[in-house]
């Protein structure tokens, strides 16, 4: 019974997703279309510019990750074109153009601008079509109610034509879909484990059958054999249900698996963004070198590594210029007075922020960030 | 690597055991059982070398560390601090404590954030004894040792005006600052950024190499292991299951749970394979007959299920406790090799 529905789901999924689709002309393959999108934190002159001019695409069925240390603003860009954001942050520019689908049968998607959005749209679009896994799962999932009360205040709020068994039906199916047993809906959060907790995060994200999931950092507080599992378990989840991901994550080298395109965020801004395999072969920009030749590798020689010199910026005091400059081993005398933009780098479908990669830049590009496909990230970072 | 026979043996743990009784959950009639936290764990800090205990949460590597700094009893089981065994039933001294010092995870948390930097870091310097002035120099010149430089910047502001990095460096100072013989790191990198986690590690390399620290570098990243240690230890469920000197623990693993722990991190050049779903560590999928990891171990044999395996050696220095290598000769568990020859070295010194 629940195989066979299950089943149907995904011949639906596969069916409205397929780029194929009997539709016609009018499907359109992006999904989302983030421009020029800045979020301050406080609104008078000590403002601080948490995410500064950020521009995103993603497709449909693509997964887009989003890198960066703490502080780096890649969860408030998230949650801000969400509009989850509270006060005292503010959402100062851009648009973020959502495809809602057609508004009728055989008819051209529909977008909508989030950011312009009003409540109303926005509680027909939330959780529906974008749902988000929040960041630790312990406090994300309220403590004194049973796993089952969790399943029923979402389709309650969102599919209220559903009966009590109908609910409870659905509830068991993602459960099992997310590997856990029905046992767990009488359970309260405190009584799972970490990955356990994970996983019923997952299931409410994909309870409504949305097209674009967004997970902020869901496996950091986990153990990496329970992080590889859900990844795994995402990842078969992904090609059954064919929905968009925005993967936040400050581990590098986990994107390179998952991700199809990534983007570096570095003080509010896109630093770099790059299809995930060609970053993590030929990163272009000194802080995504930085940040590959962080992680210690698994394989050959043990050598000495640098990592990045210097702390992550303090956003209130942001340097001049580029804001990587002074932690930045191939820093210019350009690099402290301009700001460099995210422009497109010559002929490769890649963008980077670096004065370095500019036509007309008169310094040399250094030879770790002209390798044309290196074997390895770690050849030539250590000292 | 280096000489083992010319290192020094600063602090050995010998069959270190720590049980914890908790109640039941759920159960009526608050039944207790006991939870082996550490179990029969032998390891030996050298001079001039780290050694990294590696696992899971739950594995009980922080109750390790908080054994080796007396800061909780062990059950059974004894300390030998460069040489001579620390009464078990004593209190912790002072005399120890500045032997043996630890540096927690949090280092917000381990810092008291309404005092300045130069209390934090002059108030152990006065409780062992020092004078005013002395303190203040001690205290920068343990701020330089951590690369804080200038030491005065950083002494009048208060923790949260640090980095989380900075922070982690005050607060490996704020050890140093009593110029102790061992340093117990429990997971000093986990809540940095990655940017500045290669910058602690390579500082804890530096100790250890200019400064002859004997370091215990505790951490569930089995890279960051390979890239610092000498010696590697994998903990499951209080017990060492593999052992060994330099990296060959990394390069061919023979422990399953070893196996599956190299297997399990993130590796672009290994693409995402389906785990299959063998569960967490935790009070109901380790065994409490035969060997801890029988329940999720793909390999698990009838063995497995009631004999609990004795450490075999598999290579020079390197050890597992596993039924696979039965047919190899038979060790006490852990580095119960390196152990002998560093005893003997204590006592040539």
């Amino acid at each position: 019974m629940s195989t066979d529905a299950l089943e149907r789901r995904a011949a639906a999924a596969a069916i409205g997703d397929a780029p194929s689709a009997p539709v016609g002309p009018a499907v359109n393959e992006r999904i989302l279309e983030i421009t020029d999108f800045c979020v301050d934190y406080g609104v008078d002159a000590s403002a601080v510019r948490a995410v500064d001019g950020v521009d995103l695409h993603l497709d449909r069925s693509k997964v887009l990750g989003v890198a960066g240390e703490s502080g780096s603003g890649k969860s408030t860009l998230v949650y801000g074109f969400t509009r989850l954001l509270r006060a005292p942050a503010v959402i100062t520019g851009g648009t973020a153009l959502f495809n809602v689908g057609p508004a009728r049968e055989g008819g051209a998607d529909e977008f909508i601008d989030l950011i312009a959005a009003d409540e109303a749209t926005l509680r027909g679009v939330r959780w529906t079509q974008i749902s988000v896994v929040i960041q630790s799962a312990l406090n994300a999932l309220n403590p004194v109610v049973r796993v089952h009360t969790l399943f029923d205040q979402v389709f309650k709020a969102h599919r209220r034509e559903m009966s009590r068994a109908e609910r409870r039906a659905r509830a068991i199916e993602l459960l099992e879909l997310v590997g856990l047993n029905e046992d767990r809906l009488q359970r309260f959060p405190h009584e799972l484990s970490g990955g356990q907790r994970q996983r019923v995060m997952i299931a409410l994200a994909l309870a409504l059958d949305p097209k674009l999931v967004i997970m902020d950092e869901p496996t950091t507080a986990l153990d990496v054999v329970t992080q590889r599992e859900i990844l795994g378990e995402l990842a078969e989840l992904r090609a059954r249900f064919g929905f968009a991901m925005i993967f936040i994550t400050h581990d590098l080298s986990l994107l390179v698996e998952l991700a199809d395109e990534i983007v570096v965020m570095y003080a509010g801004r896109l630093v770099e963004r790059a299809h995930a395999r060609v970053l993590y072969d030929a990163p272009r920009h000194p802080y995504t070198l930085g940040l590959l030749n962080s992680f210690p590798p698994m394989h050959g020689e043990r050598r000495e590594l640098t990592g990045i010199a210097g702390s992550p910026p303090d956003l209130s005091d942001l340097p001049g210029g580029c804001a990587f400059h002074p932690r930045c081993a191939y820093a210019m005398g350009r690099c402290a007075t301009e700001r460099p933009p995210l422009a497109k780098l010559g002929g490769e479908d890649r963008y980077v922020a670096c004065w370095l990669h500019v036509d007309d830049a008169h310094a040399p590009v250094p030879v770790e960030l002209r390798r044309a496909t290196p074997t390895t990230p770690s050849e030539g970072s250590s000292t | 690597m280096s000489d083992t026979n010319a290192v020094v043996s600063e602090l050995q743990a010998r069959h270190l055991t720590r049980h914890f009784k908790v109640r039941v959950p759920g159960h009526v009639l608050n039944a207790k059982r006991i939870v082996r936290a550490v179990d029969d764990v032998s390891l030996d800090l050298r001079a001039g070398e780290v050694t990294a205990v590696v696992g899971e949460s739950g594995s009980g590597k922080s109750v390790l560390a908080r054994l080796l700094a007396r800061i909780l009893t062990p059950t059974s089981g004894e300390l030998v601090l460069q040489g001579t065994p620390v009464a078990a039933k004593a209190r912790r001294s002072l005399a120890y404590t500045s032997d043996v010092q630890l540096v927690l995870q949090d280092p917000f948390g381990s810092m008291n954030p309404v005092h300045q930097i130069h209390h934090n870091l002059i108030r152990p310097l006065r409780i062992h004894g020092a004078s005013k002035e002395e303190s203040r120099a001690l205290a920068e010149s343990a701020l330089r040792r951590v690369s804080l430089e200038p030491p005065e910047r950083f002494l009048d502001r208060f923790p949260h005006e640090l980095s989380g990095g900075q922070l982690q460096r005050v607060s490996i100072a704020r050890a140093l600052c009593v110029q102790p013989k061992v340093l117990l790191a429990d997971e000093p990198i986990s809540m940095l950024d990655v940017s500045v986690r290669l910058g602690v590690l390579n500082l804890l390399r530096g100790l250890c190499d200019d400064d002859r620290l004997a370091i215990l570098y505790i951490t569930h990243d089995i890279a960051s292991a390979r890239y610092l240690a000498e010696e590697i230890i994998v903990m499951y469920a209080g017990q060492v299951v593999e052992y060994s000197r330099g990296t060959a623990l990394v390069d061919a693993p023979t422990h399953p749970y070893t196996q599956l722990l190299i297997a399990s991190v993130p590796d672009p050049s290994n693409p995402l394979s389906v785990a299959p779903n063998i569960g967490e560590q935790n009070l109901s999928t380790i065994a409490q007959q035969g060997c801890r990891f029988n329940p999720r171990c793909a390999q698990v044999m009838d063995i497995c299920r009631t004999q609990e395996p004795p450490a075999f050696l598999v290579g020079e220095s390197h050890t597992s406790k596993c039924w696979l290598y039965r047919d190899r000769p038979e060790v006490s568990p852990g580095p119960a090799i390196p152990t002998r020859r560093g005893k003997g070295a204590t006592t040539t010194t």
